[in-house]
């Protein structure tokens, strides 16, 4: 029984409910379903164990090989060619361009909607709007990818001859298209999370909706609207297939989104695993950019879901508004 | 017009943002369908790909979509909702479940791509499957375990505990209670939930690049020991192609994965109407 499931039978908190049929616990087949469950619990566990254990066992003995130095200074990223190099710095600054790149198109719209959905609109366009959300959070991947290569590419290079058919910025859009699903829903659970009661109060004095929206919503929810953008930017650190099909695999550092790059999923996703051989030095450096990965998406969802954990309480959002007391702004007074 | 004046200035901005998502769906489709409207005809769900355009189509792929998809959700809905079960029915709250929870929580994070990583060393070459089918249903359904299990706990503990306690009271053993309570009361929850990390499994074309999705098969897959193939390695195949008809065959495939997944998760929306009504 979890804690939370008794959450509203507080006397009984000791509940156990098993005791009592300890006798019926003994037939063969109450031990069976027992057994069962438990056997799946470990299949699963087993399965997690293997990844963790295979990437860190990889990892480390190509650390063995490429000293860690050498890793994170090294200015290129180019494991295959005859004097091979190991800076993984390139991809990491090309997964950050592609992630904040996403993120600068889908926080507004993401978080618009969700205001929008909470605070503005009747039902059935939050209907409408909710349902194209949830299916646009369906369409998988490598669609959004054909889409970036037949829609968003050409319309860029129309209105902007000088990008390259490979290019960052269709990949941060299309990317940042992928990613508004995910920063609209959470940012509705952070909006939903204000007390009403605080807004009733901004409205009952008079307040405009956008007003009290400035400045008494986005305070209280402004933890929870960090973590939606952190988690979604999470989603976009780790997208491959749109990546790799928009921006291409150019093994330089490119600084200019009219060009191509290469992030850590693409290098992942295009190497082709033919060409390296089990236990050499370019297959186990596949595994080391994938811990990478898997470090920087770890480190993404731990910090957005810290956030989560201390929401703003009231009495901080009382602070916080005291402290928006003195700035008024009278030009806006009737 | 009038109701954007009403919502004022902060009002239309939001009212703009929030039409982004069906704006941009409504692009999506009508890119896909202008592009691969032609590319669909009988013979185009029927024959393998070839390097003629005209006579290019997605049997092969289809095919190991099918594979891919049934082995998935037949290795990863009983072992997750099994988990699931023993975590919130059986299992004493202890250190090792509430580790056992962060981990399976933190996992569900964890980039596609890097699953396909580990599943090439685990199953392509340790367990032996090599680039088969098999390796890809492990793959897929590895990926999609920690959603299964994080969404089956939900709904187990959403079911009232009075209901568990009433069973208990009237003599019920743990399974019996289990069986006959706990999960018909849960089962659309876990059906629903379900029925989301698999369609976005079956969607994935990144851990199957990685383990070696085979690109050129022309004839369809017999059995889960044949060679790698599927739907979305496909349409990556067909993007990466220079000559433009082959664009358009991608984006035909791409409305081809789209009414696959979308027929399945209606399919899963009727069967969770059926298991409600019939709920006590």
């Amino acid at each position: 029984m979890t804690p939370g499931s008794l959450a509203t039978a507080a006397p009984s908190a000791g509940f156990d409910g098993f005791s009592a049929a300890t006798a019926a616990s003994r037939t063969p087949s109450e031990r069976l379903a027992k057994r069962a469950f438990a056997t799946c619990a470990l299949l699963a566990a087993a399965a997690a164990a293997a990844i963790v254990g295979v990437l860190a066992w990889q990892t480390a003995s190509f650390f063995s090989d490429v000293p860690l130095t050498r890793f994170l200074t090294e200015g290129a990223w180019a494991p295959f060619s005859e004097e091979p190099r190991f800076g993984v710095l390139p991809l990491l600054a090309a997964t950050a361009q592609i992630t904040a790149g996403a993120a600068v198109f889908a926080t507004p719209a993401g978080i618009a909607t969700a205001v929008y959905l909470s605070y503005y609109a009747g039902a059935r366009t939050d209907r409408v709007v909710s349902a194209s959300v949830t299916v646009l959070a369906g369409v998988p991947t490598v669609v959004l990818g054909c889409f970036a290569l037949e829609f968003a590419t050409p319309a860029l290079r129309r209105a902007w001859p000088a990008i390259e058919a490979f290019n960052g910025l269709a990949a941060c859009l299309v990317v940042g298209l992928m990613i508004l699903p995910s920063v609209a829903a959470l940012s509705r659970q952070a909006l939903d999370a204000v007390p009403r009661s605080l807004v009733a109060a901004g409205l009952a004095l008079g307040a405009s909706r956008g007003r009290v929206l400035a400045r008494v919503v986005f305070p209280v929810a402004g933890r929870g609207l960090a973590a939606a953008v952190v988690l979604a930017m999470a989603r976009a650190a780790g997208e491959t297939m749109i990546v790799t099909m928009a921006a291409g695999n150019q093994a330089r550092l490119a600084w200019s989104p009219l060009e191509g790059l290469r992030t850590l999923t693409t290098f992942i996703a295009q190497t082709n695993m033919g060409d390296a051989a089990p236990g050499t030095l370019e297959y186990r450096a596949v595994f080391a950019a994938a811990a990478v990965l898997f470090l920087l998406a770890f480190g993404m969802q731990a910090a957005g879901r810290a956030l989560l954990a201390r929401p703003t309480t009231r009495a901080h959002a009382g602070r916080l508004a005291a402290r928006r007391r003195p700035r008024t702004n009278r030009s806006r007074r009737p | 017009m009038k109701r954007l004046r009403r919502h004022g200035k902060a009002g239309t901005a939001c009212a703009v943002g929030a039409w982004t998502a069906t704006a941009g769906l409504i692009l999506l489709a009508g890119v896909l369908l202008t592009r691969g409207w032609g590319a669909l005809d009988a013979g185009f769900f029927l024959s393998a790909p070839s390097p003629d355009p005209d006579r290019a189509g997605i049997g092969p792929a289809l095919a190991g979509t099918f594979w891919l998809a049934l082995l998935t959700v037949a290795i990863a809905l009983p072992v997750g909702v099994g988990a699931a079960i023993y975590l919130e029915e059986y299992a004493p709250k202890g250190r090792w479940t509430t580790i056992g929870e962060s981990v399976v929580a933190s996992l569900a994070g964890v980039p596609s791509v890097v699953y396909g990583v580990a599943g090439l060393a685990v199953y392509v070459r340790a367990v032996g499957a090599g680039r088969s089918l098999l390796a890809g249903g492990l793959t897929l359904a590895t990926l999609a375990l920690p959603v299964v299990i994080a969404t089956s706990r939900e709904a187990l503990r959403g079911v009232p505990d009075g209901l568990r306690r009433a069973a208990y009271g009237l003599g019920a053993t743990r399974w019996q209670v289990v069986r006959h309570q706990v999960l018909p009361a849960a089962a659309p929850g876990i059906a629903m939930g379900s029925c989301l990390a698999f369609t976005r499994a079956v969607g994935e074309a990144a851990p199957l690049l990685v383990i070696g999705a085979a690109s050129f098969v022309t004839f369809a897959p017999q059995g889960p020991g044949d060679l790698l193939v599927s739907l979305p390695t496909r349409i990556f195949a067909w993007s990466a192609h220079p000559q433009p008809e082959f664009g358009a065959l991608a984006a035909g495939a791409a409305i081809a994965l789209i009414l696959l997944l979308l027929a399945a998760n209606l399919a899963v929306l009727a069967l969770r109407r059926r298991m409600r009504m019939a709920l006590p």
